[in-house]
């Protein structure tokens, strides 16, 4: 399981967009290659990933990128913003599936969560509603309001 | 009676897919309701788009999961059925409840590891 360091300082770059233009040349590399730089918290991450065929999330923050558009792996999509994590839906067979949405088009996304997946980040993802019980559901279920 | 952004009237009500009700598309928030409150099943024809735009399968959208939009509500995300697109919609104050709370709870009653060994790193925040 690894660390959970979302919100570890300097993880960040500072200047990451000026850095990624003048990568530009390997940039090949970072889109067909064996491995991509989240654009959240800037891990590199390893494309091979335990129990997916196309990891498209970093295991660390759970962010993707949009690429594909209407299934896994079909490289459709121009866009290329960020999809953040916004929930996790379970496949009948039991599996966790993280439900992302692109920040800069709004489009929806699925991808299984892989065996390497920081477990604690996604159990967070996993309580959010439940954090955010509303309050019909709470009178409903006898819970003061906060 | 409501008009999509073509201007075309929306239907007063519609059936469900699934549990067969007639449901009325006014919701309680005065937005457009697409999905059955009974079931959260909706039909994969969105009444949210304009109708030119509008060549989606027809197939059910089940409910699958929940999520929290930047103001706290609940969305519910849908997949269709027949072609697996993804949709969320928002959370009406007359869904059914137990269903919302079911989806919500789910992840946490089938786990992919065991949340025993997480106990210590939860409480750590
Ligand atoms: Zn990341
Ligand atoms: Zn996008
Ligand atoms: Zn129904
Ligand atoms: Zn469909």
């Amino acid at each position: 399981m690894p660390r959970r360091n979302n919100e570890r300082p300097g993880r960040r770059q500072p200047h990451g967009r000026t850095q990624r233009q003048k990568r530009m040349p390997g940039r090949n590399r970072d889109e067909y290659g064996k491995s991509f730089r989240c654009l959240h918290c800037r891990l590199d991450v390893s494309k091979s990933a335990p129990g997916t065929a196309h990891r498209n999330h970093c295991p660390n923050c759970l962010s993707s990128k949009h690429v594909d558009r209407s299934c896994p792996g079909d490289r459709a999509s121009t866009c290329h913003a960020r999809m953040e994590p916004i929930s996790i839906a379970v496949r009948g067979d039991g599996e966790w599936v993280i439900i992302h949405r692109c920040v800069g088009c709004g489009d929806l996304g699925s991808n299984r969560a892989a065996g390497d997946d920081n477990a604690l980040a996604l159990t967070r993802l996993a309580v959010t509603a439940i954090r955010h019980l509303g309050s019909p559901l709470r009178i409903q279920l006898a819970i003061p309001p906060e | 009676m409501s008009s999509d952004k073509n201007g075309s009237p929306l239907p007063a009500s519609f059936s469900c897919m699934r549990c067969g009700i007639s449901v009325s598309t006014n919701t309680p928030s005065s937005r457009i309701r697409n999905h059955c409150p009974n079931c959260l099943t909706s039909r994969h024809t969105t009444t949210r788009e304009p109708r030119t735009t509008d060549g989606r399968c027809g197939a059910r959208m089940q409910p699958i999961s929940i999520a929290v939009l930047r103001g706290g509500d609940w969305a519910l995300i849908q997949r269709c059925t027949g072609c697996s697109e993804l949709a969320d919609d928002h959370v009406e104050p007359d869904d059914n409840q137990l269903l919302l709370i079911r989806l919500a709870v789910r992840p946490l009653a089938q786990p992919p590891f065991p949340l025993e060994h997480l106990g210590a790193l939860w409480a750590a925040g």
